[in-house]
C-alpha cells in the first residue's frame, strides 16, 4: 500500500495473478495449517516447473533472479490467492547460505534438488538445553579421518519428519571461548543410520515440529559448510532477510480479512467498542506496511538495517497475535471450536490461527531476545 | 531505521537541526505565561529559511517542496520543543496559495510578518468537517457566526475557519481585528495557550481549494493531522535520546541502570513505537501530495503518533524515576508537549472514530 508498482511490475503482477488463479488447486487455498507432503509437494513441483519456485535466487542457480520488488509482488499475490506455506528451509535458508559459503561441489549437489523439490530440508538449530541461548548447544561432531561422528538431540525442527536432509549447527570445539566460536555448520542425510525422528504435536493440533535424535551419525567431512568452528557466522549472515520474511504485511492483511468476515457474521462489527479495537489494529497494520516498505527501500539501496530488523520482527509478530486475539473476540462463543466456524459469509477458522500464532514470538529468536538485541546493539545500553 | 533521503533533503534537515539549537527546553520554559508564547522574531527567521512556504509553489513565492520536507522540518521542531507555530503557519500558507490567485495575506505570511492559523474544530469529538459555524453571503462578501475551540491563536493575525455555507462546508479567512471577533484563552500544561474563537456576524473571505483537493477544509485538516504527527515523532525521539543518556549514566546497585534487562526491554518498547511511527509518517510523505493527502493515511498517522507519543514520554518519565517527576527536569516537558499535540485536531480515540467511518468498518 506504500509501494506503487512500476508499469513493468504491474504487468508482472497481473501475469502472476492470472497464473496462480488458473493453477493453484482450490483445495489448497486458504489453509490455516500446512498440508501434508502428498498434497503440498505437487504444488511445489508445479511452481518449480513454471520457474517461479525461487524468485530470490539468481538465474545461474535455477532461480528467477527477480528484483526485491518482484519478490514482494510474488509473496503478495501468493498471499492474496491464499496459497499454502511451502517447506522453505531449503529455498530461504540453506540455498542462499550455500551460494555465499558453500563449495562448488556443495552447490552443484544440493541446489538443484531444492529447486526441483526432490529434497526437503530441515533446520537443526535448537536443542532441549539450547533455545534462546543457542550458543550453548551441545550436539557434538567429532572429526575422525574423512568423516564427522555426530551425537546429540535437536528439537523444534520444522517438518523434520517429512524432510530428507538437515542443516545443523554442531559443536566441534567443546573448549572454545566464547562458546559460539566452537560451532560448525553441517549438512546431513536424515536417512543415515543413527537418526531417529519423532514428530511433536503442537497446541494448534498440527505436527509442524519434530525432534531429531542423533546417535553416532556418520557425516562425510565434505558436508561441512564454511570453515571449521565458523558456523555461527554462517548461520547468522542472512538474518536480515529472515526477519524481513516474517514481517510481510500480507499475512496480517489476510488475518484482518478473517476478522472482518467473522465480525460481520457474528454481528459484533456493530459495536463501537469492537470498532475502536479493530481500527487501532488496522492502523497498526498500516504502520507495519510502512515499516516493511521502509526496510525494503533501504535494502534495495544497499543500506542494510542490520540489528534494527529486530524491531520489525517484534512489531510484526506481536501485531499478528493482536489480530488473532481480535479474531477470537469476534467469534464469541464459537471461538473454542476445533472445526472452522460455518457462517453465512463462509467458513472461518478461528482456533487454529489463534493457537498457531503463539509460536511467532518464540521462533527465529524470541521477542525477548530481539529486545536484548535492540537494547545492546541499537540503543547502545551497557551490559 | 534511517531515511532514504536526497542530498537536498539532508541539507534541509541539517538546517532545521541548526535552527533548533537555539530552541530547546530552556527556551520553551521561558515562554511560560508570556504573550505570545513564542518569539515573533524566530518565526521570521523560520520564514527567512523558507519554511513557511515549504509547500507553497515557487511561482507563489514558496519553496515548492513536498510532505517529506515538511515532515523533516516538523520532526526537528518537535525535537527542539519549538514554540513558534511553524507547522500551522506553513500549512495555512499552503491553503492561502491554493486558489486560482494567491490570497492577499500570503505574502506577509511567507515573510513571517503575519501569522494565520487554522481554526476548524468546535468540540473535542465532533466531526471536524461538518461545522456548526454558519456562513452567509456570496462571492467576496461573507459573514460568519459561530465558535471554534482549541485554536492556537497566540500571536495570530488571522484564522482559517471552516463554516457551513448553505449545506456546503467551506474555508474562510477571518482577520483577528475583524468586527465580531472575541477570543478567550485557556492555559495548557505546555505553557502554550489554546483559545476559543467566537464570531458574530464577522466579515470573512472565502479560501478556495487547490484544484486537486476534494475541499479546502479537508485538505487543511488532513495536512494538520500529518504535521502534528511529524512533530509528535520529534518529541518522542528527543525524549528517548535524553532517557537513553540517563540510563547509561545513572548508577544503582553499583551498575548503570541501563544494564538491567527490565530497563532494556522498556527501552526497546519505546524504540519499536518510535520507529513504527517514523516509517508511517515518512512512507505517507513519499506516497502523497500535500493537496491530496489520503484522509485514511492522515488519520492513521495522527492516531498512531498521538498514542505512541503519550506512551513513550510517560515511559521516559518512569525510566528517570523520581527526578523525572520534578518540574526542574526537562523530561516532563516532552510529556506535556505530547499531551498538547496529541489532543490537537483530535486525539487517538477521535481519530479512530473517524477511521471507522472513513474505511467503512462497520459495514
Amino acid at each position: 500500500m506504500f509501494r506503487h508498482d512500476t508499469p513493468t511490475e504491474s504487468a508482472f503482477r497481473t501475469e502472476v495473478r492470472v497464473w496462480l488463479e488458473a493453477n493453484l488447486p482450490v483445495s489448497l487455498r486458504g489453509r490455516t495449517t500446512r498440508p501434508p507432503p502428498d498434497e503440498l509437494m505437487p504444488w511445489y513441483h508445479a511452481l518449480s516447473r513454471k520457474g517461479w519456485i525461487a524468485p530470490h535466487w539468481p538465474k545461474a542457480h535455477g532461480g528467477m533472479g527477480a528484483t526485491l520488488n518482484e519478490q514482494i509482488i510474488m509473496t503478495e499475490e501468493l498471499a492474496r490467492v491464499g496459497a499454502p506455506q511451502l517447506p522453505a528451509q531449503g529455498l530461504n535458508h540453506l540455498g542462499p547460505l550455500l551460494m555465499e559459503f558453500g563449495t562448488d561441489a556443495q552447490k552443484a549437489r544440493h541446489l538443484p534438488p531444492i529447486i526441483s523439490g526432490s529434497v526437503i530440508w530441515a533446520q537443526g538449530y535448537s536443542e532441549p538445553g539450547a533455545g534462546s541461548d543457542l550458543a550453548s548447544l551441545t550436539t557434538s561432531a567429532t572429526l575422525e579421518g574423512d568423516h564427522f561422528v555426530v551425537r546429540g538431540h535437536k528439537i523444534w525442527t520444522t517438518w523434520a519428519h517429512h524432510a530428507d536432509w538437515m542443516f545443523a549447527l554442531v559443536r566441534t570445539d567443546p573448549q572454545a571461548q566464547p562458546r559460539h566460536a566452537g560451532i560448525s555448520f553441517l549438512l546431513f542425510d536424515l536417512r543415515s543410520p543413527g537418526v531417529t525422528i519423532r514428530p511433536i504435536k503442537t497446541i494448534a493440533g498440527d505436527d509442524e515440529f519434530a525432534e531429531v535424535f542423533l546417535d553416532d551419525v556418520v557425516v562425510p567431512a565434505e558436508n561441512l559448510v564454511g570453515v571449521l568452528n565458523d558456523g555461527w557466522r554462517v548461520a547468522n549472515a542472512l538474518l536480515t532477510y529472515e526477519r524481513l520474511g516474517t514481517s510481510n504485511p500480507q499475512y496480517l492483511l489476510m488475518a484482518l480479512e478473517r476478522i472482518r468476515t467473522m465480525a460481520r457474521a457474528s454481528g459484533i462489527i456493530a459495536s463501537p467498542a469492537f470498532q475502536d479495537r479493530l481500527a487501532a489494529t488496522m492502523i497498526n497494520v498500516t504502520a507495519l506496511s510502512a515499516v516493511f516498505s521502509h526496510a525494503v527501500d533501504l535494502i534495495n539501496n544497499r543500506r542494510n538495517p542490520g540489528p534494527q530488523m529486530s524491531m520489525v520482527k517484534i512489531f510484526a509478530t506481536e501485531l499478528l497475535q493482536q489480530l488473532n486475539d481480535l479474531l477470537v473476540e469476534a467469534a464469541g462463543g464459537h471461538a473454542p471450536q476445533v472445526q472452522p466456524v460455518a457462517t453465512e459469509l463462509g467458513e472461518v477458522d478461528v482456533s487454529t490461527p489463534f493457537l498457531q500464532s503463539r509460536r511467532v514470538t518464540i521462533y527465529g529468536g524470541s521477542s525477548e531476545i530481539q529486545r536484548n538485541i535492540l537494547a545492546r546493539r541499537v540503543l547502545d545500553l551497557p551490559n | 531505521m534511517e531515511l532514504n533521503l536526497t542530498e537536498e533533503q539532508v541539507l534541509m534537515r541539517d538546517s532545521a537541526t541548526r535552527f533548533i539549537e537555539a530552541a530547546g527546553p530552556k527556551v520553551a520554559r521561558g515562554f511560560r505565561g508570556s504573550d505570545p508564547g513564542f518569539q515573533p522574531a524566530r518565526l521570521r527567521e523560520a520564514a527567512d529559511l523558507g519554511w513557511l512556504g515549504i509547500l507553497v509553489p515557487e511561482a507563489a513565492g514558496g519553496l515548492g517542496l513536498g510532505l517529506t520536507e515538511l515532515a523533516l522540518m516538523l520532526e526537528q521542531s518537535g525535537r527542539g520543543l519549538v514554540c513558534e507555530p511553524v507547522g500551522f503557519a506553513a500549512i495555512a500558507a499552503f491553503a492561502l496559495s491554493a486558489g486560482p490567485k494567491p490570497h492577499p495575506m500570503l505574502e506577509s505570511v511567507l515573510m513571517g510578518k503575519a501569522l494565520v492559523v487554522p481554526a476548524l474544530h468546535e468540540s473535542a469529538f465532533g466531526d471536524p468537517l461538518v461545522p456548526n459555524t454558519q456562513a452567509k453571503g456570496q462571492d467576496a462578501a461573507w459573514r460568519l457566526t459561530g465558535a471554534k475551540a482549541f485554536v492556537c491563536a497566540d500571536g495570530a493575525d488571522g484564522f482559517l475557519v471552516s463554516a457551513d455555507a448553505s449545506g456546503r462546508t467551506a474555508l474562510f479567512h477571518v482577520a483577528r481585528d475583524a468586527s465580531g471577533v472575541a477570543l478567550t484563552a485557556t492555559e495548557t500544561v505546555d505553557g502554550r495557550r489554546l483559545w476559543t474563537l467566537r464570531l458574530v456576524d464577522t466579515p470573512a473571505e472565502i479560501v478556495p481549494p487547490h484544484p486537486s483537493s476534494r475541499s479546502a477544509v479537508e485538505a487543511l485538516h488532513d495536512l494538520a493531522l500529518f504535521s502534528l504527527s511529524a512533530e509528535l515523532l520529534g518529541v518522542m525521539e528527543k525524549a528517548q535520546e535524553i532517557t537513553l543518556d540517563y540510563l547509561r549514566t545513572r548508577k544503582q546497585f553499583g551498575r548503570a541502570i541501563g544494564s538491567f534487562q527490565a530497563i532494556q526491554h522498556q527501552s526497546a518498547n519505546i524504540f519499536v513505537r518510535i520507529e513504527a511511527t517514523r516509517s508511517l509518517v515518512f512512507q505517507i510523505a513519499v506516497n502523497n501530495d500535500a493537496a491530496s493527502l489520503d484522509p485514511a493515511m492522515a488519520i492513521a498517522a495522527k492516531a498512531k503518533a498521538s498514542e505512541d507519543a503519550i506512551a513513550v514520554t510517560q515511559n521516559c518519565i518512569q525510566l528517570h524515576g523520581g527526578i523525572g517527576f520534578t518540574d526542574e527536569h526537562d523530561i516532563g516537558l516532552y510529556l506535556k508537549r505530547a499531551m498538547l499535540l496529541s489532543s490537537q485536531f483530535g486525539n487517538a480515540t477521535a481519530q479512530r472514530q473517524r477511521y471507522v467511518a472513513i474505511v467503512g468498518l462497520s459495514a
